[in-house]
């Protein structure tokens, strides 16, 4: 009996070894293309939605695997930085925040995209135009639109009327009265919480109180910085008035993103300045004690700025980009992913979850459906400033960061510190 | 035989070249003679370990310091990646020590490895104190002391986030709120200075590096890493025979001269070897600061890290790592001397 069960093993491995050459030229015939993609955890696309749009596309293209890392924001650019190192990309395809535009693309640790562009999108005409130019550098197109993100002003309309007020502030000073007037009454202790924790959010905030006072561009035409004169210099003094005066919550200094959406879905605040993702915040159930109270709306301005939009809002655009080590045979896939990812047909999928970059889609019945405040989103988008284009952004951003964050905690007085951000910044750049 | 033959070689190799007598000559000659007799086995058996430290810690320390000494950042040559390293000799440690952001880095770690030494020395040792004592239900004590260290320490930065949330629904707050010793809520992890109403005090702790937000940190580091020096100065208690107490008791001394004369000087070398291993931890101190603060709270390990992974100058990050192994090495030598001279007396 012994025998028998060793021979007939002896039979089966050697039948298994014999066998094996075969399953391995098979598999060789058909070689699996295989794509590393590099995106990032967050709301509007989430890493399930991502992960819907690469099970669709490996459908299309059944030959094509896609292997994602979702990596948290702070450690995006770390990573796409190491793997531009290696002398093979660890990740062909990337998700590009436009702050890294200038430095991706002076540094070429990402592809222009402007053949493939040219030849393959037939429509591009139909992105706006302000989403372009946050991939641009030098003419050379260096993401594809791919996330359409910007900020829009929120309010609570229930603790605006308790305060007699029955509209959201369209100036800059009636913003104020409203703020001091809901405080006085003591309504809520803070009526304001944004992200002013020294971190990238703290910059988004500072060029886009710029822009609601008239110019959020924080460098000149010349490519100097301006911090210490007309609106960014108008935006920090208004910046620490609201801190100085405790119309926001001190708290904003150690806050993000999510941290003053909260606050403001908790009931806490009366406004709140963010990014898209507070819309389905404050109007879930689960995560919201203000659901049909919050409204979303265009940003105050000051008199006589803004003339062609009536709002300043400020962009978080990403794009998908093609890192420059990428081997040669898989560029021509790398390219299909982000165009399929990206084309107006996947994007109307996923209206749920995130503004569409295609202005036909964003004007579609199918998103006003689905988004009552489509227009004012429309609006708020028309009206972007961007934050500056340049090879060094990131130390430029940690600069203001840090004289931002000093000059509303108080630490350092206003024009003393935008003149200090001023000679940092140019110390930098000579 | 083989080994002996090598030393034949390296003889007469020595001789020709006419330095037999050189301090070289005479290593080689002692090493190779070693590798003939009963140190050859050791020798073997050190091989594998040596060529790890050489392919783990050797190479790459050297690399960086290369990287330190140049321009080094990230290009792209035919669709390669690589890291370009043009020469600049010491000018990256130049440009950083003559930057005031790198000297606030500086005196904002030795702000906190001070201040979290000191809460080490005092409560660590009044808790290594307390366990060594006998009394009900000593052992739980102890296991509950040490569960702290058993915390991951991304997870105790998450945990100390909660804790010292700005926000009235933070839990220090509300404890705080709830029990009416503050009337709002106090922002734990913005960077504020101390002592507002001592002017003078408040900006020379703010130039130290003294702040809310860093005192915030030092709580959530040491209550994670007290309970490990209380165990390590706990072990070095137990060494203490019990008859020097006794004999001090007999000749009258009180508690406190029990632990100044015999406790305090024989936990001594116990107390070094403690104090270089926590004074090299806490100025490389990194995970709490940055989970809490980013760059909120730029200690050296963070200015580093920024340098190289922000903002893509791998020679500048390289440099300030060196500083800082430069600066713990320095600290080292001073303890581990002091350590001798008390072995020594």
């Amino acid at each position: 009996m012994k025998k028998k069960v060793a021979s007939v093993l002896m039979g089966l491995t050697t039948l298994s070894t014999l066998l094996a050459p075969l399953g391995v030229a098979n598999a060789a015939t058909t070689p699996k293309v295989v794509l590393k993609v590099l995106y990032m955890n967050q709301a509007g696309y989430t890493t399930t939605v991502l992960q819907q749009m690469g099970k669709a596309f490996e459908k299309k293209y059944p030959n094509v695997s896609l292997q994602f890392t979702f990596l948290p924001y702070g450690q995006m650019h770390s990573a796409i930085l190491t793997s531009a190192a290696a002398p093979t990309a660890q990740y062909d395809v990337v998700l590009s925040d436009l702050i890294w535009t200038g430095e991706f693309g002076i540094r070429g640790y990402t592809l222009p995209l402007n053949s493939y562009i040219q030849q393959n999108v037939k429509n591009a005409a139909d992105i706006p135009q302000s989403i372009w130019n946050g991939f641009k550098v030098n003419g050379k197109i260096m993401a594809m639109p791919f996330l359409a993100n910007f900020q829009n002003f929120y309010y609570n309309k229930a603790i605006l009327k308790k305060a007699g007020f029955n509209a959201p502030p369209k100036t800059m000073a009636a913003w104020l009265h409203q703020m001091q007037v809901i405080k006085a009454k003591k309504i809520v202790q803070y009526p304001y919480e944004d992200s002013w924790t020294q971190a990238e959010g703290l910059v988004c905030d500072y060029v886009r109180t710029a822009g609601e006072f008239g110019n959020g561009n924080l460098f000149n035409a010349k490519g100097q910085p301006v911090m210490n004169q007309g609106a960014p210099l108008k935006a920090l003094q208004f910046m620490r008035t609201l801190y100085a005066d405790g119309l926001a919550n001190p708290n904003s200094l150690t806050a993000d993103e999510p941290t003053a959406a909260n606050a403001f879905a908790s009931g806490q605040a009366a406004f709140n300045t963010n990014w898209t993702f507070v819309t389905g915040i404050m109007n879930n159930p689960s995560q919201s004690k203000i659901v049909g109270q919050g409204v979303v709306t265009t940003f105050p301005v000051a008199p006589g700025t803004n003339r062609a939009t009536q709002s300043a809002s400020i962009s978080g655009f990403q794009g998908l980009a093609m890192t420059a080590n990428t081997p040669a045979s898989l560029r021509p896939w790398a390219w299909k992913w982000i165009q399929f990812a990206t084309s107006p047909a996947v994007q109307a999928q996923h209206l749920h979850s995130q503004w569409p970059v295609w202005s036909t889609i964003a004007s579609s019945a199918q998103e006003r459906k689905l988004n009552p405040s489509a227009p004012v989103y429309q609006k708020n988008l028309d009206a972007v400033y961007n934050r500056p284009i340049v090879v060094n952004y990131l130390q430029v951003s940690s600069i203001i960061q840090q004289y931002v964050h000093e000059a509303i905690a108080g630490t350092i007085p206003v024009k003393q510190a935008a003149d200090d951000m001023v000679n940092q910044i140019n110390a930098l750049r000579a | 035989m083989l080994s002996s033959a090598i030393v034949r070689v390296v003889e007469r190799v020595s001789v020709s070249l006419g330095t037999r007598k050189s301090l070289l000559s005479r290593m080689w000659h002692r090493f190779f003679s070693s590798l003939t007799g009963e140190y050859l086995w050791f020798y073997l058996l050190l091989i594998p370990s040596i060529l790890l430290l050489i392919l783990v810690v050797i190479i790459p320390m050297v690399f960086a310091f290369r990287m330190s000494l140049g321009n080094t950042m990230v290009t792209i040559l035919g669709g390669k990646g690589n890291l370009s390293m043009q020469w600049v000799g010491l000018q990256n440690y130049i440009q950083i020590l003559q930057n005031p952001n790198f000297w606030q880095a500086f005196r904002d770690t030795l702000y906190f490895t001070v201040v979290s030494l000191l809460v080490e020395v005092t409560v660590g040792v009044g808790l290594a104190v307390l366990m060594n004592q006998q009394f009900f239900g000593r052992k739980i004590f102890r296991v509950i002391v040490f569960i702290p260290w058993a915390i991951p320490t991304i997870v105790n930065a998450m945990l100390w986030g909660m804790v010292f949330d700005g926000d009235n629904y933070g839990a220090l707050n509300d404890i705080l709120l709830q029990l009416h010793i503050i009337s709002s809520p106090i922002v734990w992890l913005n960077p504020s200075p101390l002592f507002t109403n001592i002017p003078w005090l408040s900006s020379f702790m703010n130039w130290m590096g003294g702040s809310v937000a860093m005192n915030s940190m030092i709580v959530g580091d040491e209550w994670r890493t007290l309970p490990i020096v209380a165990v390590l100065l706990l072990a070095g208690l137990q060494t203490i025979p019990n008859e020097y107490y006794e004999a001090a008791k007999v000749e009258g001394a009180s508690a406190w001269r029990q632990f100044r004369a015999i406790t305090f000087p024989l936990l001594g070398p116990i107390m070094s070897i403690v104090l270089i291993l926590r004074t090299m931890q806490l100025l490389r101190a990194f995970t709490l600061i940055f989970t809490l603060q980013q760059y909120g709270l730029p200690t050296l390990s963070i200015n580093a890290y920024q340098q190289a992974f922000s903002f893509g100058n791998f020679g500048s990050g390289s440099a300030i790592s060196f500083l800082i192994g430069i600066l713990s090495l320095l600290i080292a030598v001073v303890y581990i001397n002091r350590l001798y001279k008390e072995e020594m007396s």
